[in-house]
């Protein structure tokens, strides 16, 4: 489902990411963890076409970025880091305007967008600014308006950020569903329990550069760690143990 | 003292490291632009306001009365502006800057916060109105050949009045937070400025001061001067500066220390009142501004609502973005009095072609409107440039921290900036052609003349809206708080350069061959073939220049923006 190749990212001297190369399957949930700084969000802006690589390539589902990046991002749904929306849109026309975006057809847009709003208990803030939101209000609604076209690859760059317990296990559990029916997810994250809990495998990036790939397991191996967990693996990798 | 100087200190020391920062180079730009443009405004003023004064020398027995009701005149002006500009920038520094947040979180007591904000802001206010004041007592100490002693007057008199302005409008606006919230009450007072300039300016122009060039009325123009020579109000702080200065220029120094003591221990009395106001009611007014996240519509049944939309014709992405455009055009209360000040100066511009005295000028008619319509044709697209330097420049730059919706969306940047392009072309079109037609019809021009005019600004209105929708993506300002001030950038001022360039363009190539036609048709006499060619080669230049002011501006900015 998505393809990377060879993805570098330079801001002048810097190199944010340096030859990235990663496959991820359909229905798959990647974890992309690392420090700050470590081109997490840089790496999620190319694959979403926010961005636009120095070298390489990013291929989702078959179709290049770069060629064809209007049909490349019609498959995903991209939900940010921080939920950044037109604050004079209420919830519902911001659906609606998701909708319209991305070919959701009249007929059954209505059903899904209440539906999702319900989900995220924004239902009955629907027809409320968004500027009234909370933040938190305004994070699940950008991964409601993200969810309106059944993409079959969500990009998520810390879904927990300013969500409550409750919104986290909504979310937790969602892309756990989405996934057992094929949708690919790929997140980045601080929180490594979550991403020891939900990821199929994980990936951790230091210095623009892929210094680990694979289950807990794996990673413990490269690590060389007989026993521990994730926290112990990453900070031996990115070499942020305390003395 | 010391927790003054701490709150200070973050904008000093912003201001010291501004070299350092990565937008320094456009800064340095803009800031070599706005300086030539202002020194041209300040060395304009001094001159007109020179040769005013010299004017007024030589007027017998109303001379002086003349140039002290301007004095007088220029002081309220200045004390409106530094009321108007002062209750804008304390409502700023007080309640709606982002780091207020921070400042309210340290250890220093509320008096102290409120008055590092208010020294700030009154700094804001104030220092173009003292800039722009200065070449005023120039003028002045030259004219009447004024000592030292003038100008340490002027200067001693212009801080206080400063601070009584700020301190005045920080009393209302500390007062008007505790009853409503921050962000509606920069929307009111918006609104009672703009209402104030327009009713101004429309006042001004229904007196219909052409009148005054007209010998019959000379007669009650005598009575309004006598009428001028009483005194302003004593309680009115300009007054104040006004005697203190009178005095200076007359050497009575005794005279002019009272009046300057006046000044001072108001202002020092106010800036005392206002601080302990605020001490009770500040931190009150900036909570509640902070708790107002009630329901603003109160919710509707979905199942009722209309289902006729205008633009369901569209494909999805561009009806998207036509009705997200329309939707937060006309939510965002600060594009109101915009609006507001447009209709009003549209009503003023219209109303000066209706009142131009035509039949009383020496030259034929015909040619006077003809000309006159011809140079509307420039005059109504400068009006256009204004305008979408406002609203056109910067709707890209309105997209703001949400432009990545527009980067993640499977839609084409080309795509996106078109929409913007079609959004703004049709309401522009509308109102360029209100303008050139009344006004035409006003003038009671020929058929050629308000046909071409016609044609002119429906061919050039496309590229005006092109350069700002293409520059504004190329020079894009996604931080800003307030993108409208985008046009102040770099970017902005290449597009009003640029806009002007074109209209004028456009203009002197058809001012050729319209003139050649104009007197043929005049003198009745028919164009040769070499006028016929310069007239065919004319407009088909002015086509291509509308067509590549449309094409470039808009790939340009397709591409920078591609391109981030």
């Amino acid at each position: 489902m998505i393809e990377l190749t060879g993805l570098t990212k330079r801001y002048g001297s810097i190199r944010a990411v340096d030859q990235l190369n990663l496959t991820v399957g359909k229905g798959e949930i990647f974890g992309f963890i690392g420090p700050n700084g470590a081109g997490k969000t840089t790496t999620i802006r190319m694959m979403a076409g926010v961005l636009a690589p120095t070298e390489g390539n990013v291929t989702i589902g078959g179709m290049d970025m770069a060629r064809d990046p209007v049909a490349a991002k019609g498959t995903i749904g991209f939900i940010p880091d921080r939920p950044f929306l037109y604050e004079k849109l209420t919830g519902m026309e911001l659906m609606r305007f998701y909708a319209d975006l991305y070919g959701v057809g009249n007929g059954i847009f209505r059903e899904k967008a209440d539906g999702l709003l319900r989900q995220f208990a924004l239902y009955d803030w629907a027809d409320e600014l968004i500027e009234a939101y909370s933040h938190g209000m305004k994070q699940r609604l950008v991964i409601a308006s993200a969810l309106l076209h059944d993409p079959a690859l969500i990009i998520v760059d810390e879904p927990m950020v300013g969500l409550d317990p409750a919104g986290i296990r909504l979310v937790k559990d969602l892309l756990r569903d989405l996934a057992a029916k094929g949708t690919t997810v790929f997140m980045s994250t601080h929180t490594l329990e979550i991403a020891e809990d939900l990821c199929d495998r994980i990936g951790i990036i230091h210095q623009g550069r892929l210094i680990g790939l694979g289950t807990t397991g794996d990673l413990r191996g490269t690590a060389e760690l007989h026993e521990g967990d994730l926290e112990e693996v990453f900070l031996r990798l990115t070499g942020k143990e305390t003395p | 003292m010391n927790d003054l100087l701490v709150l200070l200190r973050p904008r000093l020391l912003s201001f010291k490291n501004e070299g350092a920062s990565r937008t320094a180079r456009n800064r340095r730009i803009r800031y070599l632009l706005f300086g030539a443009i202002g020194l041209a405004f300040w060395v304009g003023t001094f001159f007109i306001l020179y040769r005013v004064l010299n004017y007024f020398q030589g007027v017998e027995e109303f001379g002086d009365i003349l140039a002290r009701k301007l004095l007088s005149m220029v002081l309220v002006t200045f004390f409106a502006l530094l009321i108007f500009s002062s209750i804008i920038a304390a409502l700023s520094k007080l309640y709606l800057s982002r780091d207020l947040i921070l400042v309210h979180s340290l250890p220093v007591a509320v008096e102290k916060i409120f008055f590092a904000r208010w020294l700030e802001s009154t700094v804001d206010s104030s220092w173009m109105v003292i800039v722009f004041s200065l070449p005023v007592f120039l003028s002045y100490g030259i004219v009447y050949k004024a000592g030292p002693f003038f100008y340490f007057t002027a200067g001693m008199a212009l801080v206080p009045l400063c601070l009584t302005a700020s301190a005045l409008s920080a009393l209302a606006v500390v007062a008007a937070a505790v009853l409503l919230p921050a962000g509606r009450i920069r929307t009111v007072f918006v609104f009672l400025g703009i209402f104030l300039i327009v009713a101004l300016i429309v006042s001004f122009r229904l007196i219909r001061p052409e009148r005054l060039v007209n010998p019959e009325t000379s007669a009650s123009l005598v009575m309004y001067l006598r009428e001028m020579a009483t005194p302003g109000s004593p309680l009115l702080p300009t007054t104040w500066v006004f005697d203190s200065l009178i005095a200076a220029l007359s050497d009575l120094k005794g005279a002019a220390l009272f009046h300057l003591s006046l000044l001072w221990s108001c202002a020092a009395a106010l800036a005392f009142v206002v601080t302990k106001a605020a001490g009770a009611f500040y931190f009150l007014g900036y909570t509640k501004g902070q708790t107002t996240a009630e329901k603003l519509f109160p919710l509707r049944d979905r199942t009722r609502r209309s289902r006729f939309n205008p633009f369901s014709g569209l494909p999805g992405p561009q009806r998207a973005f036509v009705e997200k455009e329309i939707k937060t055009f006309f939510r965002d209360q600060t594009q109101w009095p915009q609006l507001f000040l447009i209709a009003a100066l549209i009503a003023v511009y219209l109303y000066n072609f209706s009142v131009l005295p035509l039949d009383q000028a020496k030259i034929k008619t015909i040619y006077l409107q003809n000309i006159f319509s011809f140079l509307n044709m420039g005059l109504a697209a400068f009006v256009l440039t204004a305008v979408a330097a406002r609203f056109v420049y910067p709707a890209v730059s309105y997209e703001g921290d949400a432009f990545w919706i527009v980067r993640a969306a499977p839609l084409t940047i080309r795509t996106f900036l078109w929409i913007k392009f079609a959004v703004y072309y049709l309401p522009l079109l509308i109102l360029a052609e209100i303008l050139i037609v009344v006004s035409n019809l006003l003038l009671e021009v020929t058929t050629f003349m308000m046909a071409l005019s016609a044609v002119t600004v429906f061919l050039m209105v496309p590229g005006v809206v092109a350069l700002g929708i293409g520059l504004g993506a190329a020079y894009p300002d996604f931080k800003s708080e307030n993108p409208a001030q985008s046009v102040t950038s770099f970017g902005g001022l290449l597009f009003m350069l640029l806009a002007a360039g074109f209209i004028a363009l456009v203009i002197v190539l058809e001012a050729g061959p319209v003139y050649t036609v104009f007197m043929a048709d005049y003198r009745g006499y028919s164009l040769s073939v070499w006028q016929w060619t310069w007239l065919v080669v004319s407009f088909a230049l002015v086509v291509l220049l509308c067509v590549l002011a449309v094409i470039l501006p808009m790939r340009l900015g397709e591409r920078r923006l591609a391109g981030r």
